[in-house]
């Protein structure tokens, strides 16, 4: 166990353990998936899997699924982002449909966040009401409906 | 909530959790956002200007402690007090949202 991954867990178990369980935890996690068998999110209650319309991709939120399972955390939200078309949506579909994956939520694809990062900007400040932050919102408030 | 945002690289994790972060704390939630990526971007979609991000101190690697339970097995304990060290290490960003960085990864170590 790496001891940068171990001691993010650790803080995580003991914030959980002694302190206010109103605050939320944001955990933007390691690309990939050696990490999560670290256990580094085992204190999570819940992930959410991105990924995009091509194969790799949609492969490695399939492995995400199942190692969430393995951390005792049943509940993964699929993600899609950068969706442009309705072949997009048909491809994620049918991967999700074919492993049992439930869909969560849709992000389109937006090339206003490449010029927010050219600027540097994050992508919230850099122009609020865009696709992209419209539908993080709606998925904001779907983890908050449905929060335990 | 408490949520772990994974997948491929590339995929756009990283906005979507700084862009989670900043929607939930603007709807009156406190947000720790916790940056576990090896390669940090997370400041930056939560909108820390990047002079503030470079002074952010990651999070020590001595906070775990070895303990050897009754029936000789070892293992990693957290001996801080959590709320300081998030006190002690966490950025307060756009909206209230606080940041903490996980430490370096030493890929060489066993750990």
């Amino acid at each position: 166990m790496c001891r940068a991954h171990a001691t993010v867990r650790g803080l995580i178990g003991e914030l959980v353990a002694r302190s206010n369980h109103s605050r939320d935890i944001v955990l933007d996690m390691e690309a990939g998936l050696e990490h999560l068998t670290r256990g580094t999110a085992r204190h999570v209650t819940r992930f959410l899997a991105v990924l995009e319309p091509y194969y790799r991709s949609m492969e490695t939120a399939r492995r995400v699924v199942e190692l969430a399972k393995e951390l005792n955390v049943p509940d993964v939200v699929i993600v899609a982002n950068k969706v442009r078309d309705t072949g997009d949506r048909a491809a994620i579909a049918e991967f999700c449909a074919a492993h049992d994956m439930r869909l969560g939520a849709e992000i389109p694809y937006d090339p206003v966040l490449l010029e927010a990062e050219r600027s540097g900007a994050a992508p919230i400040d850099y122009r609020q009401e865009s696709p992209v932050v419209s539908a993080v919102k709606a998925l904001a408030q779907s983890l908050q409906a449905s929060a335990a | 909530m408490r949520i772990a945002i994974a997948g491929k690289g590339g995929t756009g994790k990283t906005t979507i959790a700084g862009t989670l972060a900043r929607l939930l704390a603007r709807s009156g939630r406190q947000v720790l956002a916790v940056d576990a990526d090896t390669n940090p971007n997370l400041s930056v979609t939560l909108g820390i200007p990047a002079a503030s991000a470079r002074q952010i101190v990651s999070l020590p690697l001595d906070l775990l402690e070895r303990r050897t339970d009754p029936d000789g097995a070892t293992r990693s304990v957290f001996a801080a007090d959590a709320e300081a060290v998030v006190r002690d290490y966490a950025m307060s960003g756009p909206d209230g949202v606080q940041l903490l960085m996980m430490g370096k990864v030493n890929h060489s170590g066993a750990g």
